[in-house]
């Protein structure tokens, strides 16, 4: 799904300089060019990842980045397993 | 819900500060997204937050206090979570591979299995996509063709069979989301939605109408006309019908799956003239057995 930058802020609850700070870290990489930026479901929910790590737990900055950089690999690696299992599974048996 | 103090490991009288704090150290070993293999973070910071969202917020600690709220009704819907996405969408932008990307250099069978896995999700099929379609009860029973736009402005055209029941999905293969590299697109599933209709409904494969006919076509029989779905036919209603006399048109019903058709029933209920009419009231008045006929003889008084 779609998501144009206007509804993104509004559902996101976030104001346009946020935004564009986060961009600027490359916490969030919307898609679409700089004219039209295009977001969907996955933006909003890292963004309100993110400001939970801001708001609730007290992070940092610098660390924001850090947890990031680290949940991405996570989540590479998490989606690979899975993939794995399925290729395991509807691989032909041995003979 | 249990004790907020209790969930969140701190003293009733805790200062704010100290609150904060408790539930920033048990949120950071608990938020879901930082555990994302474990249900059982998520149940218990579901309750940590739920707990904050309380005690956290110094008007809502105060009346919770003062017993003007407690802790149920705290209750929050379950929230998407980025691993939610994360792991689901393969081609998101914040895909990183590099976790693992020494593992698949090496010539070891681990390697190997790995690469074809990659192989295989790089020409897995698409999605499959689900639409609602709401049609008209007519259009369920004589069949339609309909076109849907869907969000990013490209058609479908749907052919509705005659005779579609409700919740039936309509499976239009390849046109769903495009495959990755070799892979086919996946199917576009359309899931129909029956709009009740003002006179007809339906059971099985017959169709039930409930049909006004005037006093005198009960009394004495008459030809009239009544509506099926698809069209409008001639029907005798013999002589001494009555409210509920049920009669059937056979073939008249919906399509059957296996070929023919079901039956149309109708329902007669005699409906006496809107305005009170004196001629009916002078021969009513004049008519014997009309006073000893008890409908409601069979009732317990």
């Amino acid at each position: 799904m779609k998501i144009s930058k206007e509804e993104f802020l509004s559902l996101a609850g976030m104001d346009h300089e946020t935004l564009d700070v986060w961009i600027e870290e490359e916490w969030l990489r919307p898609r679409g060019s700089s004219v039209e930026l295009s977001f969907s479901n996955i933006d909003i929910a890292r963004a309100r990842l993110i400001h939970q790590l801001k708001v609730d737990l007290g992070v940092n900055d610098e660390g924001v980045g850090v947890i990031l950089n680290l949940v991405d690999q996570l989540y590479g690696l998490r989606r690979t397993l899975m993939e794995l299992r399925q290729t395991i599974r509807t691989a032909p048996e041995p003979d | 819900m249990r004790d907020p103090y209790e969930i969140l490991g701190v003293a009733s009288t805790a200062s704010t500060d100290d609150i904060q704090k408790a539930y920033r150290k048990l949120a950071k070993r608990l938020h879901p997204d930082l555990n994302p293999g474990n249900p059982e973070a998520e149940e218990k910071f579901k309750e940590v937050a739920q707990a904050y969202d309380l005690v956290g917020d110094a008007e809502k600690r105060r009346r919770f206090d003062n017993g003007e709220i407690d802790a149920a009704g705290a209750e929050r819907p379950r929230q998407n979570y980025y691993r939610d996405y994360a792991t689901s969408e393969r081609d998101h932008p914040y895909t990183d591979d590099s976790g693992f990307a020494d593992f698949m250099d090496s010539g070891d069978a681990f390697a190997e299995l790995l690469r074809r896995s990659a192989q295989a999700q790089a020409n897995r099929r698409g999605h499959d996509l689900e639409f609602r379609l709401p049609i008209e009860f007519i259009e369920s029973i004589a069949g339609a063709n309909r076109r849907l736009t869907l969000s990013d402005g490209s058609t479908l055209d749907v052919a509705i069979p005659p005779g579609i029941v409700e919740g039936q999905v309509l499976r239009l293969r390849g046109k769903g989301a495009p495959g990755s590299g070799k892979g086919r697109p996946g199917d576009a599933l359309i899931e129909v939605e029956i709009k009740p209709d003002r006179s007809f409904t339906r059971e099985g494969d017959d169709i039930y109408l409930e049909l006004p006919v005037t006093l005198t076509e009960a009394v004495l029989g008459a030809r009239i006309k009544v509506p099926t779905p698809t069209a409008v036919v001639t029907m005798t209603v013999p002589k001494g019908s009555n409210t509920g006399t049920t009669l059937r048109l056979r073939g008249k019903g919906a399509p059957k799956h296996a070929g023919g058709y079901g039956d149309q029933f109708v329902k007669l209920k005699v409906l006496l003239p809107k305005e009170p009419d004196p001629e009916l009231e002078a021969f009513v008045s004049g008519w014997e057995s009309g006073k000893t006929y008890n409908p409601r003889e069979e009732m317990v008084p």
